[in-house]
Parts: C-alpha cells; structure tokens; sequence
C-alpha cells in the first residue's frame, strides 16, 4: 500500500505542495574559492554553505520522489542529511577523480535516505502506517534523478539572479534588469525590443544592448557560483557544458 | 525567484549565447558542438562571407593557437583568434560545407574512397605530430568530406580534451601514440564488413594496447596502407602461404598469363613434333 503523501496516476507524479525552504534568499555567500579548496584552506562551512544554498531544494525533491516522502518527512530527511553532513566530514570523503561532486552529492543523498527511509518503515510495522491525503500537484514523469539535475539548474540559475539584481540595483543599473526581467524572465509572451524600447524612452540598440550585457553578467555569475561548488577547473567546465543549452 | 521550466531553458540558452557585440561578426545559428565549445555559422560583415565561429569554454585560447600553427590542406584554416566580453575565447575558420564522415559512409562509398579518406586524415595527423601538436579527440564526428571530395580534420583538442570513449586509446596520458591507437580505430570504423583481413591486421596493430607496439607514427601505418593497395604484404599481418600465392597471383596476372600461353605453346609444339 501507499505509505506518504505520494501517489501514480498514469506515467504522472502527484505530491502535496512542497516546502519554500531553501529558496535563493537565503543570502548565502557568493563565492570565489572552490569546493575543495575552500574545504581544505580552514573554511568547511562556508563551502558547506554554498552547497547547502544550492543543493537544499534538489535534494529535498530527490528524496520526495526516490522515496515517496510527504513534504514534512522530506524536509526531516533533507536536514537531517545536511546535519550529518557536517558532523561526518562530507568533504574529506569526496574524490574529484571518480565522480563530480553533484553525482557525489546525490549517491550519498541517496544511500543516507534509504537508510534513514528502512530505519522508519522497521518502526512502522511496529506500530501501523499513516496514510497521507493526495493532493493534485502534478509534478513531473522524469526520474527523481533527472528532477535532481533539474532542480540543480534551476537553483544554481535562481541563485545567480539573486546576484545579479544585487549587482544591477548596486551599480546603477536597474534599467539594464528591468529590461532583462520583462523580456528573458517573462512567462508568458515576451514583449518586442521596440515594445521594450517604446516603454522605457530609449533606441532599440540600446535595448539589444542592455540585454546582451544582462545575459553576459549572468553568464559570469552562474559561472562563479558553479566554481564554489565544483572542486576543480574542469570539474566546473564539465558542468558548465551540462548546463548551456 | 521561481523559475518555470520555460523560462528555465531560455536562460540556459541566452546566456550560452556568444555576445559579438564589438566583433564584425553576425550569429547566425548553431552548427556542431565538439571538444570544449560550440560551433556556430556568423557572418563576417567586413568581408561579407559566412564563416564557422568556435565558442571555446572558458579562455581556452590555446586552441586557436595550436591550430592557427597547422596549415595543411586538411585542416581547416583559421581566420581570427580573439575573446568575447565575457572572456571566453573564440576563433573563426573556414565554414566547410561537407559532411561529416558517419554520414558520408552511409553512403556506402567504395573501399579504395574509404582508403583515400583515411590516408588524407592520416597525413593530417602525421603533420601535426611533426609539429608537436596532437589530436586527441579523433573520430569520425571530427572529419569532414567536403563537397569536391577534399577530407578535414576538425576539432584539434587541448589538454582538457579527454577524448571520445570508442576511439580514445587506453593510455593513461594521451601522446602521439594515442593518436595513433583513434586512427586505427577510425579506420575500423570505416571498413565495410568484408573488409580483407590485411586491413583489419592494420587495425589490430595500430589500436594494441600497449603503445609501444603500435605503429610508431602515422606514415609507418599509411605505408602499411599504401602497401596492401600496391599489392604487397603489409608489415602488420604475417599472412598464409596459399594468401601470399594468391596475393603473388593477383598482382602478377599478366606474367602468369604470358607464362602459361608460353607454357601452352611450347606443349603445343612438342605435341605437334612428336605427332
């Protein structure tokens, strides 16, 4: 029988909402050294930081969908994972040569939950399963692998956006993000150059402009923030060409 | 900020997109993707022609250098090295209207073209060897057959470059030798089923394990080449006796046929003399 908020119905998941935790506004810091470096040079909880910034949610919804964990219980788990983490010297155990850290990361995301995941069902049959109410949030028909690496970017690009309006509203150039937020960000149908440049008063160039030099800084901060997590050059490149599209 | 799944690949691909601006270069739209960057077709205001831009990863300009050094027919030559803002690097090249050699084989092309192509890429190799530069990522994804029949070698790898699994060689460090074991490894790729067990001797040799027994360089394997299509024994296969006759047969049929008529006439006139 089901056991947690998680059902099939056709090649379609179902999960109850999921939690805001780990959103992008938790003003992680930015970062500069990488994984490896920052780990070995006295500052493992600053690299710990940059990983739970990024890694929190992707995590979070690889243990909902691997082991069908209602949104309280995957919350547990994920914190509990990243609290062993620290108290386990999660760093010193990663080799760069046999895997990248984000497959590191999920294998041993994966083997804490299924331990954590047969320790609760022993308790259960002691006592008798909960069931959770379904609720109709269509999620996804990809692995929980897959949605991992796709929370993963999403994240990673979520993060770096939070940077980049910090950096636009910094230096002056919060025409340049509203011009990217209304044209790159938009949901729905994107509005022309010369809509964009009709709304704000300037040339069509500029708005050519100002998008390319938007792209281009986001570019360089997804970049940066990939580097904090990866634990060598060519670990991020690797990463970078999983990325681009 | 929440990001939906649309806005999510726009982004991937926006901002994978080479800003040209300060450049005289136009995108135009993507071509390839191959060792450490993306391949597009711009168009060169300046000259008004269109050529193929390669977007390297991170500043890796050492390619275009590397490259720009090899000027032989095939390989394709550069034009421009120079950085985007974002500090990748980038170089420009002939934009070779071809096809690239998985598919052209699909066109089941005959054993003496496939030799032809191979030994075109062969002599590709063998120059860059000369010059200390070595391939690294050879495979058929990386040669082009251009539309007058002239072969390519594209995609000349860095040190980051880690080669392709079925054509990498098994080489801890890749060398000249690794070149080597991907050129026999292409040229397997290449051979039709019932290829003559000399050329697949060739193949054996060139992609053995060990490095020290395969061909030394690149013309020590197209000579071995040369002499199965001349006729002769090649070094790689130590061949049958009834092979060697036949081969002997094959290549001296016009002696054999002048000594057997003058076989047949001699029986003839001892025939005829003692009637």
């Amino acid at each position: 029988m089901l056991a947690g908020a998680w059902g099939m119905i056709g090649s379609r998941t179902y999960l109850d909402t999921d939690t805001s935790i780990g959103g992008p506004h938790g003003g992680f810091p930015s970062t500069q050294l990488s994984l490896l470096e920052a780990a070995t040079s006295g500052l493992a909880n600053e690299a710990l930081e940059r990983v739970i910034a990024l890694y929190w949610k992707p995590v979070y919804r690889f243990i909902r969908l691997k082991f069908r964990k209602n949104n309280e219980d995957a919350k547990d788990l994920t914190q509990s994972f990243f609290a062993t983490a620290i108290e386990r010297d999660f760093f010193v155990r990663f080799e760069p040569s046999r895997a990248s850290f984000r497959t590191y990361l999920r294998m041993t995301v994966e083997r804490f939950a299924a331990n954590e995941h047969a320790a609760a069902n022993r308790e259960k049959r002691g006592g008798g399963i909960e069931f959770e109410p379904l609720e109709n949030q269509a999620v996804t028909s990809e692995s929980p692998e897959q949605v991992f690496e796709r929370e993963w970017q999403r994240q990673l690009f979520a993060l770096a956006l939070d940077d980049l309006r910090s950096l636009c509203e910094s230096s002056g150039k919060q025409l340049q993000f509203h011009i990217f937020e209304a044209y790159d960000l938009a949901d729905e149908a994107r509005p022309s150059y010369a809509d964009l440049a009709a709304r704000h008063g300037i040339a069509e160039t500029s708005v050519t402009n100002h998008l390319a030099w938007t792209r281009r800084t986001l570019r360089g901060l997804v970049t940066d923030r990939l580097r904090g997590v990866t634990a060598s050059d060519r670990e991020a490149r690797e990463e970078m060409r999983r990325l681009w599209l | 900020m929440a990001l939906s799944d649309s806005v999510l690949d726009h982004l991937r691909h926006v901002a994978a997109l080479p800003d040209l601006t300060g450049t005289r270069y136009e995108l135009e739209s993507e071509i390839g993707r191959g060792g450490l960057g993306v391949v597009y077709a711009a168009h060169d205001r300046q000259l008004d022609r269109r050529v193929a831009l390669k977007v390297l990863d991170f500043a890796l300009a050492g390619e275009a250098r590397l490259i720009a050094r090899l000027e032989h027919p095939a390989i394709v030559p550069i034009y421009e090295t120079g950085t985007l803002p974002d500090g990748r690097a980038f170089y420009t090249m002939k934009l070779v209207a071809g096809t690239r050699l998985d598919r052209y084989l699909a066109g089941s092309p005959s054993l003496a073209e496939r030799l032809r192509v191979i030994r075109r890429v062969g002599e590709a190799i063998g120059f860059a060897h000369s010059q200390g530069s070595i391939h690294r990522d050879l495979k058929p994804q990386n040669i082009m057959v251009g539309e007058f029949g002239e072969v390519y070698v594209m995609d000349w790898g860095v040190d980051a470059v880690e080669g392709t699994p079925a054509f990498r060689a098994p080489d801890p460090s890749l060398d000249h030798r690794s070149d080597i074991y991907s050129l026999g490894a292409l040229l397997r790729f290449m051979l039709p089923v019932a290829a003559p067990p000399a050329l697949r001797a060739i193949t054996t040799k060139a992609m053995n394990a060990d490095p020290a027994a395969r061909y030394s360089n690149a013309q020590a394997l197209l000579a071995d080449i040369e002499r199965f299509q001349e006729g002769h024994a090649v070094e790689a296969w130590s061949e049958p006796l009834w092979h060697r006759l036949r081969r002997f047969g094959s290549r001296n049929a016009v002696l054999l046929w002048l000594l057997a008529a003058y076989a047949a006439v001699k029986f003839l006139l001892f025939f005829l003399r003692n009637v």
